[in-house]
């Protein structure tokens, strides 16, 4: 068949490229990974209707549609009208204008987060509703940039993976009176965390060095000793990405930031880009970005205007470690073997 | 006597108390529960009236106040000792009926068990009157009306919480002075009589039967389920443990405390001897032991009332969802069987 498609047009538009000429696979947002189930139905409705009856779960926590032919992608863009009115405008207060057009940009990435402590009995925070207030912040722009949200350092969320990666932590407080040196935090801090934790003269001692803010010793405290302080902190990660290249694990930019703190820090994120990107929006992972620019400047142009809270820890410098998969030598063929 | 008052007459009237009590009663501890954006309900002391949750079960029982989770018993220096102190202002506490039951089973086991009493429970016991809290309908884990708690005399105040007002009974004549002028009311506390939950309890009419149910097969299957943590112990009212041990200070350990703080059978160290011997090694047998002493060992030694007082607490708060009616309507099926079983093989009909 005889195509003239603006493939980049429509990739801005949230339809992506199939092998099949003709076709594309819609992506829909679904911020913080959460929607009301309702809109599986809006989902089954475009797929049976004008894609090939498929859904993907897809990668980053977006509905993605497969096989949906370019003649139709009008009538799906007009139909997904309620959806992003619901789901953009009304949950995440996005400021923008829905039209018949369907999504204003791919810019950046869907925000991905775990159930957060909406259900998790491991999660510190409500990874939804910042999911939703960080959509609001990053959308709809063109500048790239991909954002997961831990409720707690399990990572379920693969916040480590990410541009920013965010991770709910605790602050936990002590209480000696009701501490019944069961050890239940000290064996539970030892496997689950950092063994920060040791009994001395029958109380608990910690090493405030390395706790990583889990709050498991919350969690399995018989007594509630050991609680949380209700102020919610958050460990920013930045520069995790796959890749064909070299791809690498986020590193700690900010531990123990507070919500005020880091929704300032991702605020910046559209002036830092343009910045380094002389204001054309282009493909380009986050952490790319910060290496173009070195992480003095980008901390410089992060932190700019934000007022750091009295906990808070800045990196002072990164410490990338890469794998570089041009250098994988180690990497033998198998020899003597049928 | 009984009055009505609002809140607000009722704080006025609670600072003129706080002059000679200290008041403890459940608080909310906003976000301090075991888990994230849960609030903790444990007692503390209260400044005014809404400080008390009155419309919850407190996941911690008023046996903090009287025997507090960690106490000092005296204070030691190379050559000299001295006896640890306690504020000797009267404690008033806001219960509910069945903790005035539960402390009456830690009063049995301080008070009453072998020849001494234990002077550092007494010490605070004795300064104690109960304010009873009406439970209302009570909540899905009570089982008091199975072991005969949702009723007590035993109180100074009784208080029904009904919006902006309170309904009061005196009985305590101390505190009649205090109201005489306020507005009177028809007011007598009411108890719960029947809970969603009932429990029936084991009936166990011999040794043989006793030695069966220790051998029981339900008990092991705690042993993947129990965690050992002892939060149950922790939320009972009437467990009583404690560990007592001397703490040597680190920056100079020729002087501490000796001090004792609450124990649980349910730790898997709790009878580990000199050599490590210990006699029960799995979390099933624990179980056990916890269960039997709730609800046979108790009776079997003092006479009278089951030590457990169901207030479920230890249901509320387990984190494994082990739900200790259901225990005992379980362990109660099985003495049922093992009982006719003793039956059958006597030839007696049960």
């Amino acid at each position: 068949m005889n195509h003239d498609i603006d493939i980049k047009k429509l990739q801005v538009n949230c339809f992506r490229q199939s092998k099949v000429p003709g076709e594309f696979m819609l992506q829909m947002r679904a911020p913080g990974g959460v929607v009301q189930a309702k809109y599986l139905a809006v989902v089954q409705h475009i797929a049976d209707t004008w894609g090939n009856g498929q859904l993907h779960l897809g990668m980053r926590q977006t509905f993605s549609i497969p096989g949906i032919k370019y003649e139709n992608i009008e009538a799906v863009n007009e139909y997904l009208r309620g959806y992003i009115e619901e789901v953009e405008v009304a949950s995440c207060d996005v400021n923008m204008d829905v039209n018949e057009g369907g999504y204003p940009t791919i810019g950046a990435r869907n925000v991905m987060a775990c159930i957060g402590n909406s259900h998790c009995i491991k999660a510190n925070i409500d990874t939804l509703s910042l999911a939703r207030k960080m959509e609001k912040l990053v959308f709809p722009s063109h500048y790239h940039i991909k954002m997961s949200i831990a409720g707690c350092p399990n990572d379920c969320a693969k916040a480590t993976f990410n541009d920013f990666g965010i991770v709910g932590i605790a602050k936990m407080e002590y209480d000696y009176d009701r501490c019944i040196a069961c050890e239940r935090c000290v064996e539970t801090c030892a496997s689950h965390a950092t063994r920060v934790l040791s009994l001395e003269n029958g109380k608990i001692v910690k090493d405030v060095c390395c706790c990583v803010g889990c709050a498991e010793c919350a969690t399995v405290c018989p007594t509630g000793a050991w609680t949380r302080r209700p102020t919610k902190f958050y460990r920013v990660l930045i520069g995790g990405r796959s890749g064909k290249q070299y791809p690498r694990a986020g590193k700690i930019f900010l531990n123990w930031v507070t919500e005020e703190v880091l929704l300032a820090v991702i605020g910046n994120w559209q002036a830092f880009s343009a910045e380094v990107l002389n204001h054309q929006p282009r493909y380009l992972h986050g952490g790319h970005l910060i290496d173009m620019a070195g992480y003095e400047k980008f901390k410089e142009w992060i932190l700019k205007g934000v007022k750091l809270n009295p906990e808070a820890e800045v990196a002072e410098r990164l410490y990338w470690t890469e794998t570089e998969y041009r250098s994988n030598i180690h990497v033998k063929p198998v020899c003597g073997v049928d | 006597m009984a009055y009505r008052l609002s809140l607000s007459r009722m704080d006025e009237l609670l600072e003129k108390m706080r002059e000679s009590y200290t008041i403890y009663a459940p608080m909310r501890f906003e976000k301090r529960g075991r888990y994230s954006d849960t609030d903790l309900v444990r007692y503390d002391k209260i400044r005014s009236v809404r400080d008390i949750v009155y419309d919850e079960k407190s996941h911690f029982s008023p046996k903090e106040v009287i025997h507090p989770i960690t106490q000092a018993l005296f204070h030691f220096t190379e050559f000299e000792y001295r006896e640890s102190e306690v504020d000797e202002r009267p404690v008033l506490v806001f219960v509910r009926p069945c903790d005035i039951h539960g402390i009456q089973r830690l009063d049995t086991m301080f008070l009453e068990n072998g020849d001494a009493a234990d002077p550092y429970y007494k010490r605070l016991r004795d300064k104690v009157k109960f304010v009873l809290m009406e439970c209302g309908k009570g909540w899905d884990t009570c089982f008091c009306v199975s072991m005969g708690t949702n009723r007590t005399e035993d109180y100074s105040l009784a208080v029904r919480f009904a919006g902006e007002e309170l309904l009061l009974e005196v009985k305590d004549p101390s505190f009649r002075p205090l109201f005489a002028s306020e507005k009177t009311a028809d007011f007598r506390p009411e108890f719960v009589s029947a809970n969603r939950l009932t429990v029936r309890l084991p009936e166990i009419k011999s040794r043989d039967v006793l030695e069966k149910v220790h051998a029981l097969p339900l008990w092991e299957s705690y042993d993947t389920r129990c965690l050992s943590c002892g939060a149950c112990t922790a939320a009972c009212v009437s467990c009583s443990c404690f560990t007592t041990s001397d703490v040597a200070y680190s920056e100079n350990g020729r002087s501490g405390d000796r001090r004792r703080v609450w124990a649980s059978c349910l730790h898997k160290d709790f009878t580990v001897m000199a050599g490590g011997h210990g006699f029960r090694k799995t979390p099933g047998e624990r179980m056990r032991f916890r269960t039997l002493h709730k609800v046979y060992d108790f009776r079997a030694r003092f006479g009278g009332a089951d030590m457990c007082v169901g207030c479920g607490r230890c249901t509320d708060r387990c984190p494994q969802l082990i739900s200790f009616a259901a225990t005992l309507n379980r362990l109660s099926g099985e003495v049922d069987r093992l009982n006719a079983e003793a039956a059958a093989a006597t030839g007696v009909s049960v």
